[in-house]
């Protein structure tokens, strides 16, 4: 079980630093703007599939790294990013029974959320939020989320984003 | 076997306690310099990432250098062509600022500035679009310090707003918490240039609309700020609007530097320079 554990952490390590990567390119001119939230969308996907390893502290401290990087107002990601863990969580086992349309639509009020909330946290000090912020990374993310769970469900040892791990997982 | 259907009080409970957690730590992160050490140190460590980050575009260059590999002979004939104009001209800047200074005696002026600049690397950027900062590799150790401005080879670009042990930040002129004090090169007229969080462009508030201001104006630094050296190009007019009901123009300007573009850039200090007799009227 040890062991399974380990390959498990060992992937969404990697997982999480490659979205950190692909979070902190650098993309000049408004496209900037609709860059998906990759980092939000890993967590998630590992908080759907292990609810049992990743909790709401793992969206945490993913959400504190996204604030070291990005090097102003520390503790923003980290907030919306456990409000976001924890709406995933109480949704977690309707999640399961969604096809993957409708687990992009919910990504997208997901992600949605996560902006809506970062611009309300960021209008404390500064008030150049505009309609396209909020919307644009959310329509990508939603997007983006089918062949990212796609993807990631190849993971060796990953198992799949459905119901057959529900019960595995929690047993 | 837990049950699949009770919901747990503890989910909200945990999530709430973590988020006030972050939320103390954002309240001391902008009101307070508490946390400016540690930043410090977060700095150094999230170097090595941002250069992995900024591979691709690296990368990029370097084929697209390869590429350019066979008009090489025909780039550095080029260069040395630009080379020479520059000498020429930079000996006539020589003249004119023996002029200049031999004129400011003559007006009492005890000072001159003497800008001496030094070369940086851009090395991150940061990744939220609403925050134009970057990420230069210099630091302390290069004595670089909070305020310095930073140019690339066309223009101003921005100020060093930290400074970390081999590393700083600067804000660049186009963020939106930015602006900084212009003069129009042909008549002088002073304004202040607001960044607007775009990177090709900046805005001149509160211009009269009867302010001698044209498409095709060079702006240049007014170093009335105190923060930036005088006489560096900002940019240029793009386009001049006025906005029925509203007293003011409405001024477009492109920067002159490649604020989103240059990955070199210099860090210019200025020196103080006395001479004369320091009998200036105050």
């Amino acid at each position: 079980m040890s062991d399974k554990n380990y390959s498990l952490y060992f992937y969404s390590t990697i997982s999480l630093f490659v979205a950190l990567l692909l979070q902190i390119t650098p993309v000049f001119g408004s496209t900037a703007y609709w860059r998906p939230q990759f980092l939000l969308l890993v967590v998630s996907y590992w908080l759907l599939k292990k609810q049992r390893q990743y909790g709401i502290a793992f969206a945490w401290l993913a959400g504190m790294l996204f604030d070291i990087f990005s090097g102003h107002m520390l503790g923003r990601h980290a907030i919306t990013f456990s409000f976001c863990a924890y709406i995933l969580i109480l949704l977690n086992k309707r999640f399961y029974h969604f096809g993957l349309l409708s687990q992009a639509f919910l990504v997208f009020l997901l992600v949605l959320l996560n902006q809506l909330l970062l611009a309300s946290i960021s209008l404390l000090y500064r008030t150049d939020w505009n309609i396209v912020m909020l919307i644009a990374p959310a329509i990508t993310s939603a997007l983006i989320w089918p062949l990212l769970s796609l993807l990631m469900n190849r993971l060796p040892k990953g198992g799949r984003l459905n119901q057959d791990n529900l019960f595995e997982d929690q047993g | 076997m837990r049950n699949l259907f009770s919901s747990s009080p503890s989910y909200a409970r945990r999530m709430l306690f973590l988020s006030v957690i972050a939320g103390i730590l954002l309240l001391v992160d902008t009101t307070t310099q508490w946390l400016k050490p540690a930043r410090s140190w977060i700095a150094e460590l999230t170097i090595p990432i941002f250069s992995v980050a900024l591979l691709p575009r690296w990368v990029n260059e370097a084929v697209n250098e390869f590429a350019d590999a066979a008009n090489l002979e025909e780039e550095s004939e080029l260069q040395e062509v630009e080379l020479l104009i520059l000498k020429a001209r930079l000996q006539q800047m020589a003249d004119l600022s023996v002029e200049n200074s031999r004129l400011r005696t003559l007006l009492n002026a005890t000072e001159i500035l003497q800008h001496s600049v030094l070369v940086a690397e851009l090395i991150g950027v940061s990744p939220d679009p609403l925050s134009h900062t970057i990420i230069i590799n210099r630091g302390k150790n290069y004595k670089v310090f909070e305020g310095q401005a930073v140019l690339d080879a066309d223009g101003l670009m921005g100020q060093v707003i930290e400074v970390y042990s081999t590393s700083s930040k600067v804000l660049l002129i186009s963020d939106s918490s930015h602006a900084l004090p212009v003069q129009v090169l042909r008549n002088g007229m002073r304004s202040i240039a607001e960044g607007c969080g775009d990177f090709r462009h900046l805005a001149l508030r509160y211009v009269s609309t009867i302010a001698d201001i044209k498409v095709g104006d060079q702006l240049v630094s007014s170093g009335l700020g105190g923060r930036y050296p005088a006489g560096y190009p900002v940019g240029i007019v793009a386009s001049v609007d006025t906005i029925s009901g509203n007293p003011y123009f409405a001024v477009d300007i492109k920067p002159s530097a490649q604020i989103d573009q240059s990955r070199y850039l210099l860090l210019v200090s200025q020196t103080v320079e006395k001479f004369g007799a320091s009998k200036n009227v105050r």
